[in-house]
C-alpha cells in the first residue's frame, strides 16, 4: 500500500519536472520563429514586438527587392544541383559502405562524415585558398562542390540507416532469379530505400539553401546567396524587409517539411 | 561484398580527396609559410598564436562557450526526448516535427529573431519587467549569456534526436524490472535510463558541441564586437586583415581543438556503450 | 505486408520519378545561364552600409535601369574591406566594378594599382562638379562629417563636447563602433588629437578609451549593429556620422546630431573605376549618374541629406541647420592626415580589439 502511493508520487513528480522543462524548451524552440513571423507583419519601420499595427507592406516591398530575389534564385539553383549530386554520389557510396567490410571502406565512411564535425568555416576558407592557388576564381561550380562536401553526410546518414533495414535475403533472391546488379538495385533496393534517400535529399537541400560558412568564402557578389545577403542586410541596415524575407523562408521551410513528411516520412527517418 | 561493389564509393571518394582533403592540406601548408605566395617557411604564425594571451584566450573562450551551450541543451533536450519516447506514435511525429523545424529554418532567420527578443525593448525584457521580475531591462544582447541562450536554442534538435534514437531502442523491460523491484521513477531514471542512454547523450553532446563552437552567424550577431570567438577571429583575419597565413594557422589550431574534444567524447561513448551490456 | 510496402513504394517511386523528371526538365538550362535572372546585364557596384546603400537603392538604381537597362548588384562593404578584397583578387576578375572609397582608401588604391584613371571625357556631368571634387582618379561625390549622436528623448540638453561622453551620468549609455569603419578610426584619431597625442603616439587616445569603458553600454561590431543599438535604445550617446543620424531619423528612431565644440571632423567620399572591371562602360555611366545635378538634388533630400558636390546644387535642409551654411564652410571642416594614419590602421584595430575585449 505504502509502496504503491510512493511510486505514484514519483511518477507524477518526474512527469511534472520533465514536462515543465520540455514545455519551456518547446516554447524556447518555437518562439523565435513565431515572433519573426508576427514581426514581419508590422506596419512601422522598426522591429518592435508586438507590432503596434499590422500591414503587408514589407512583403509588398520584397517585390522590388531585386537583389534579394536574385540571391534567392541563386540559392535555389545551387541547392538543386548540390542535392542532385549529393544524392547520386551519396547513394552509391552508401551502397558500398553498407556492404563493404574492408578497412578502406570503413575509412571512407569516416572521411565522408567528417565535414559534419569539422568547422565548416575552416573548410570554406581552405577551399578558397585552394581555388586561388590553382589560379581559378570562385564560381558556381566550386560553390556547388563545396556545398556537396558539407551536405552529402546527410544523405549518407539516412541512406545507410535505410540500407541497414534492408533484408539481404531479398537481394539474394533477386540475384538468384537472374537479375543483374543494376536491375536488382533499380527494382528491389531503390524502392525500399527511397524514403531514406528522399529524406536525406531533403536535408541536403535545406542544408545547402541555408549554408553560411562555405558560402561566406566561395560566393561573391555575382553568385550571391540568400543567407549571406540576409546576414549582410542585418549587419548593414536593420531593414524590416529582412523580417518579411525571413517570414517567407519560414513558410517555405514549413511547406517543404510537410511535403517531405508526407512522401518520405521524414520524422520516421530521424528516429 | 565484391570489389566492384566497393567501387561505388569511388566517385564520392574522388570528390572528397580533390575538394576536401586537398584544400585542408593546402591550408596546413599555407599556415607554415609567411606569405600567400608560399615562398618562405616559418612557424611564426603558430608561435604568434600561442604566445599571445589575446589569441589563445579567444580559443579558450570558444571551447568554454561550447561547453555551456551543450550543458543547457542537455538540460532541456533530455526531457523532450524522454517525453517523446513515451508518447504515442502520432504525438511523436508532431513533437519531432516541432523539434526539427527550427533546425531547418535558416540560421540567419532564427538568430535575427533573437535580436528582436533579447533587445532592451525586446519580448523577454517586456515580460520580465511586466511580471516585476526585474526593475531594469536585462542586458542580454551582446553578452555571453545571450550567446549561450541562442546557441542552445539553435542547436537543441541536434541533442534531442540522438537521445531519442537511443531511448526508443531501449528495452522497456529494464525500466519495468526496476519498478517492479521497488525503485521509484527518479531512481529508475538515475540508475537505469540515464546510464543506458549515455551513448545517445554523448552523441548529442558531440554534435551540439561542434555546432556551437563553429556557429559563426550566431556568435557574431548576438555577441557583438566585444565577444570575439574563433570563427569571427578567422573571418576577421582572412577577409578583414587579409592575413591568410595567420588565418590558416588559426583555422588549423581550431580544427585540431575540435577534433581533440570530439575524440575524447567518442572514447567516452564507446566506453559507455559496453556499460549497458554488463 | 510485402505487398503493401510494394504498393506504397511503387506510388512513391512513381511520384519521385515524376517529380525528378519535371525538375530536371525545368532546370535543363546549363548551370551558368540558369543564374541569369532576366536577360539584362548586371553591374556590381560597391557601396557603404547605411545611408549610401539605401540612397543608391532608392534613387540611383531605378535611374540607372532607366538609362541603361542594366541591373545593379550592390556590394555593401566598408571601404577598408573593399581594399582587402581587391588586393585578394589582384590578377583575377575583381569582385566589383565600381569602388566606393573614403579619402584614406584612395591613397592605398592608387598605390596598389587597384583602380583605373577616371575617363573624364566619357563623363558629361563631371565638369559641373566643384573644383575641389574633381579628381582624375575618381570624382568626389559627397563629404562625410562626424560629431556626437544623442537620443533627444533621454538627453534633453544637447551635448557640446566630446568630453560629455565621459560624464558619469551616462554610465552604461555610451556607444562605440569598431575601428573597421571610417567612423571608428576618425573618432580615435580625433580623440588622440584632443588628448595631446600625435600621429606617431596613440597612447593618449587609448588611455582615454580605457577611462571611457565603464560608460560604454555596447560596441557595435559594424555599422548595422550600431544602427540597431540606436533603434533598440540600447545606447543614448555616441560618436556618429551626420548622414546616418538623418537616415535613422527618417525611420522614426529618436536620434539627433550635435557638433562638438572642437569642431566637426570630415573627409570626402568618391567613386572609382576598378582596374580590370568586368563592365567598364556601365561602371563609368554609373559613376557619372552620381554626379548629375538632378540626382544629387534627390540625394540631398531627407532622409539621406547627402552633401552634394555638384556646383549647381544648393545646400538646404538639415545640412544648413546643423552643419554649414555654404560649400565654403564645408571646405573648412577639418580633415585628418590619412597618409600618416593608413599604415597604422591594422595596429590600431588590433589594439582597440584588445582594449575592449571583455
Amino acid at each position: 500500500m505504502g509502496a504503491r502511493s510512493s511510486i505514484r508520487w514519483d511518477a507524477v513528480s518526474i512527469k511534472l519536472v520533465f514536462g515543465l522543462l520540455s514545455a519551456v524548451a518547446l516554447v524556447f524552440l518555437m518562439a523565435p520563429t513565431v515572433i519573426v513571423l508576427i514581426t514581419s507583419f508590422t506596419a512601422s519601420q522598426s522591429l518592435k514586438f508586438p507590432p503596434e499595427s499590422l500591414s503587408l507592406r514589407w512583403y509588398a516591398a520584397l517585390w522590388d527587392a531585386d537583389q534579394m530575389q536574385r540571391a534567392a534564385w541563386n540559392s535555389l539553383v545551387i541547392a538543386f544541383w548540390t542535392t542532385l549530386i549529393s544524392v547520386v554520389l551519396g547513394t552509391a557510396a552508401s551502397l558500398a559502405i553498407a556492404r563493404g567490410q574492408s578497412k578502406l571502406v570503413r575509412a571512407a565512411d569516416v572521411l565522408f562524415m567528417s565535414p559534419l564535425l569539422l568547422p565548416a568555416l575552416a573548410f570554406g576558407f581552405a577551399a578558397l585558398i585552394f581555388i586561388n592557388k590553382l589560379g581559378f576564381t570562385p564560381s558556381i561550380l566550386f560553390l556547388v562542390l563545396g556545398h556537396v562536401v558539407v551536405c552529402v553526410p546527410f544523405v549518407l546518414r539516412t541512406t545507410l540507416a535505410a540500407l541497414s533495414q534492408l533484408d539481404p535475403a531479398l537481394l539474394e533472391a533477386s540475384e538468384s532469379l537472374g537479375g543483374s546488379a543494376w536491375m536488382t538495385f533499380r527494382r528491389v533496393t531503390l524502392p525500399l530505400i527511397s524514403s531514406g534517400v528522399g529524406a536525406g535529399g531533403f536535408l541536403a537541400f535545406m542544408a545547402s539553401f541555408d549554408n553560411v560558412p562555405v558560402s561566406l568564402f566561395l560566393a561573391d557578389e555575382r553568385t550571391e546567396v540568400l543567407p549571406i545577403h540576409l546576414w549582410q542586410q542585418i549587419e548593414t541596415n536593420l531593414d524590416v524587409r529582412t523580417a518579411a524575407a525571413s517570414g517567407l523562408i519560414v513558410i517555405f521551410t514549413l511547406v517543404l517539411m510537410l511535403v517531405a513528411e508526407k512522401f518520405a516520412g521524414l520524422t520516421q527517418q530521424m528516429r | 561484398m565484391t570489389a566492384s561493389g566497393s567501387r561505388l564509393a569511388l566517385p564520392l571518394a574522388a570528390l572528397f580527396v580533390a575538394f576536401f582533403v586537398a584544400p585542408l592540406m593546402v591550408l596546413l601548408l599555407l599556415s607554415l609559410h609567411a606569405d600567400v605566395a608560399m615562398k618562405t617557411w616559418t612557424l611564426d604564425n603558430y608561435t604568434k598564436f600561442i604566445t599571445d594571451r589575446f589569441n589563445y584566450s579567444i580559443l579558450i573562450d570558444t571551447l568554454l562557450l561550447g561547453v555551456k551551450a551543450t550543458l543547457v541543451c542537455l538540460l532541456f533536450g533530455y526531457p523532450i526526448a524522454w517525453l517523446c519516447a513515451r508518447a504515442s506514435a502520432r504525438w511523436q511525429s508532431v513533437l519531432l516535427f516541432l523539434v526539427i523545424l527550427p533546425i531547418l529554418t535558416s540560421v540567419v532567420v532564427r538568430t535575427f529573431a533573437w535580436i528582436v527578443i533579447l533587445g532592451r525593448q525586446g519580448v523577454l525584457n517586456q515580460i520580465a519587467l511586466g511580471l516585476g521580475l526585474v526593475h531594469e531591462p536585462l542586458k542580454l544582447l551582446y553578452t555571453e549569456t545571450g550567446v549561450v541562450m541562442v546557441l542552445a536554442q539553435v542547436q537543441m534538435p541536434l541533442m534531442v534526436l540522438p537521445i531519442l534514437t537511443v531511448l526508443s531502442k531501449m528495452d522497456p523491460n529494464l525500466a519495468d524490472a526496476s519498478r517492479v523491484l521497488g525503485a521509484g521513477e527518479w531512481r529508475t531514471l538515475w540508475k537505469v535510463t540515464l546510464p543506458l542512454s549515455l551513448p545517445g547523450i554523448i552523441a548529442g553532446c558531440i554534435l551540439t558541441y561542434s555546432a556551437s563552437i563553429t556557429a559563426f552567424v550566431t556568435q557574431s550577431l548576438i555577441g557583438g564586437a566585444r565577444l570575439i570567438y574563433m570563427p569571427l577571429n578567422i573571418y576577421q583575419q582572412a577577409v578583414g586583415a587579409n592575413n591568410w597565413p595567420f588565418a590558416a594557422a588559426i583555422s588549423i589550431i581550431f580544427m585540431v581543438a575540435v577534433i581533440a574534444v570530439v575524440a575524447v567524447l567518442n572514447r567516452l561513448a564507446s566506453a559507455s556503450e559496453t556499460y549497458g551490456r554488463t | 505486408m510485402t505487398s503493401s510496402i510494394e504498393r506504397r513504394s511503387f506510388s512513391r517511386r512513381t511520384l519521385i520519378k515524376g517529380a525528378g523528371a519535371s525538375t530536371l526538365a525545368l532546370a535543363a538550362p546549363s548551370l551558368v545561364s540558369s543564374l541569369a535572372w532576366g536577360q539584362s546585364k548586371t553591374l556590381v557596384a560597391a557601396t557603404f552600409p547605411g545611408t549610401w546603400s539605401e540612397a543608391d537603392r532608392q534613387i540611383i538604381l531605378p535611374a540607372f535601369k532607366q538609362q541603361t537597362g542594366a541591373a545593379v548588384t550592390q556590394s555593401i562593404v566598408l571601404g577598408t574591406d573593399q581594399i582587402s578584397r581587391l588586393v585578394a583578387a589582384k590578377g583575377n576578375k575583381p569582385p566589383f566594378d565600381v569602388a566606393f572609397f573614403d579619402s584614406p582608401q584612395v591613397i592605398d588604391a592608387v598605390r596598389d594599382g587597384l583602380i583605373s584613371e577616371y575617363p573624364v571625357a566619357q563623363s558629361p556631368n563631371y565638369r559641373d562638379l566643384l573644383p575641389g571634387a574633381q579628381d582624375k582618379w575618381g570624382p568626389k561625390i559627397t563629404m562625410q562629417v562626424i560629431g556626437i549622436g544623442y537620443n533627444p528623448n533621454k538627453i534633453k540638453t544637447p551635448p557640446t563636447s566630446w568630453e560629455d561622453l565621459w560624464d558619469p551620468k551616462y554610465k552604461g549609455r555610451v556607444g562605440l563602433t569598431a575601428l573597421n569603419s571610417q567612423l571608428g578610426i576618425a573618432f580615435i584619431a580625433e580623440l588622440n588629437r584632443i588628448k595631446g597625442g600625435t600621429d606617431d603616439n596613440f597612447e593618449p587616445a587609448f588611455k582615454a578609451l580605457r577611462e571611457l569603458l565603464p560608460n560604454v553600454g555596447a560596441i557595435g561590431a559594424n555599422l548595422g549593429a550600431f544602427a540597431t543599438l540606436w533603434q533598440q535604445e540600447q545606447i543614448d550617446i555616441a560618436p556618429y556620422n551626420f548622414n546616418f543620424v538623418q537616415t535613422l531619423k527618417g525611420k522614426d528612431v529618436p536620434v539627433e546630431f550635435a557638433i562638438p565644440s572642437t569642431g566637426p571632423v570630415g573627409w570626402s567620399t568618391s567613386l572609382h573605376l576598378v582596374a580590370g572591371a568586368a563592365e567598364p562602360e556601365l561602371a563609368v555611366k554609373y559613376i557619372d549618374l552620381h554626379l548629375a545635378a538632378s540626382i544629387q538634388e534627390q540625394m540631398l533630400k531627407p532622409p539621406y541629406d547627402v552633401i552634394p558636390t555638384n556646383a549647381k546644387v544648393k545646400l538646404e535642409g538639415a545640412i544648413t541647420k546643423s552643419l554649414a551654411k555654404s560649400q565654403e564652410d564645408l571646405a573648412k571642416v577639418r580633415t585628418l592626415d590619412w597618409a600618416k594614419l593608413n599604415p597604422q590602421r591594422g595596429a590600431l584595430i588590433d589594439r582597440f580589439n584588445r582594449e575592449i575585449k571583455v
